[in-house]
């Protein structure tokens, strides 16, 4: 198994990765366009207009930097507080990341790629955290047996 | 018979087997707890949120629109005259007969229209004009009558096309004072004082009672249906399903 070391500096790095997709997407809202497709098409620029490019007034994007962060500072938290932090964060953003991919294949019918990057960030997130809980949780229970931390 | 001491190890052992197992348990009763936990808020948490984004659907009306920026991209550099833009020295003319409300002509709005705009209208070779067809109910003829005071200050293709980015519900209630001075002011509406005062006027319920009669000359039953004119002739095309049957029609009459 991993150490729970590396798992943490692999959450970290995503997590740094998902702040940055999830900044460029609230700057280019704010700005009154869309994040640009790489390869053309506007697909972005009708996910970006569509009512769900919002909650409560806010660019969804803003939740997923805050989100990110929060999941930057699991990776930093030690014991089962930052296992269990990571691992209700990382599942939250993927149900919610899930939701919003299922409305732009079924609802909006158009793929923000930008959307996909971020939603394939917080797939590896969960399976990092899931990992550094299963192997980790309790870990101080069995001090001195190799936690890995 | 084993030693003592040997039965001293045998029980060290022993009991360090059964504080491993009983290690091995909290850890097992310590992760379930905290996995459930977990799932269990997650699931709580993203179905609020999911609650949260689904509240606006359908309903339309919210003041707070969107699309201002990508609909002043697409009509840029368009001249805005009345019920038409494009050139006015076009050709062809492209007659929309839509309803506001219509979610059909939304669809439209959002995905033939820009082609012909991005196509013959950029290039000159047709202009487009909007017909108020009001078919769907009575917030259609407010619809319509906003729409037609923007016409009062260039702004009438603004109006349309970004009501059609925000339109909610058919017959919802949606169609608001507010929401129409949403849009006008997102069209870029100047005068709005002036805008509200036009919008209750009754000078266009003739044109409204017009358009009525126009469909139904040329055999149109839905919306939105289209009349190509042009100076070899007209083509009236009923839902055409895409810019191509529009297109063809512009050469056709050109």
């Amino acid at each position: 198994m991993v150490g729970e070391r590396t798992l943490r500096l692999l959450g970290a790095g995503i997590a740094v990765a998902g702040i940055g997709v999830a900044i460029y997407i609230t700057i280019s809202d704010a700005g009154g366009g869309a994040p640009a497709c790489l390869v053309g098409g506007n697909g972005c620029q009708t996910v970006a207009d569509s009512q769900y490019s919002h909650l409560l007034g806010v660019n969804v994007a803003v939740f997923g930097i805050v989100g990110y962060a929060l999941l930057l500072l699991s990776t930093v938290a030690r014991g089962d507080a930052g296992r269990f932090a990571g691992l209700l964060l990382a599942l939250v953003g993927f149900g919610f990341s899930a939701y919003l991919t299922y409305l732009e294949l079924f609802v909006i019918d158009a793929i923000c790629q930008w959307c996909v990057v971020s939603a394939g960030l917080m797939t590896l997130l969960l399976i990092v955290n899931a990992a550094r809980a299963i192997a980790y949780v309790g870990a101080e229970l069995a001090a001195g047996e190799g936690s890995g931390a | 018979m084993a030693s003592r001491q040997e039965q001293r190890e045998l029980a060290r052992a022993d009991r360090e087997r059964r504080d491993a197992e009983e290690r091995a348990r909290e850890r097992r009763q310590r992760l379930t707890r905290l996995g459930t936990g977990a799932v269990f808020a997650a699931v709580v948490v993203v179905a609020v949120a999911i609650v949260v984004s689904q509240s606006g659907d359908g309903s339309g009306g919210d003041t707070n629109l969107e699309g201002v920026p990508s609909v002043k991209s697409e009509l840029r550099g368009l001249d805005q005259r009345g019920l038409t833009i494009g050139d006015p020295n076009a050709k062809a003319t492209v007659v929309e007969f839509g309803d506001l409300q219509c979610p059909v002509c939304k669809a439209y709005s959002e995905q033939v229209i820009p082609q012909v705009i991005e196509g013959p209208v950029r290039s000159g070779e047709a202009k487009l004009e909007f017909r108020n067809w009001t078919i769907i109910g009575p917030d259609s003829q407010d619809a319509a009558k906003a729409a037609l005071a923007a016409s009062e200050q260039g702004r009438y293709w603004s109006f349309i096309t970004l009501f059609y980015r925000n339109q909610g519900q058919e017959n919802s209630g949606y169609v608001t004072d507010s929401f129409l001075e949403a849009v006008a002011k997102g069209a870029g509406v100047e005068d709005i004082e002036k805008w509200n005062q036009d919008r209750q006027s009754s000078r266009w319920d003739a044109q409204i009672a017009q358009v009525d009669t126009e469909a139904g000359r040329a055999g149109f039953s839905g919306t939105p249906s289209f009349l190509v004119e042009g100076p070899n002739g007209r083509k009236a095309l009923s839902t055409p399903g895409s810019a191509s049957p529009i297109e063809a029609a512009i050469r056709g009459v050109s």
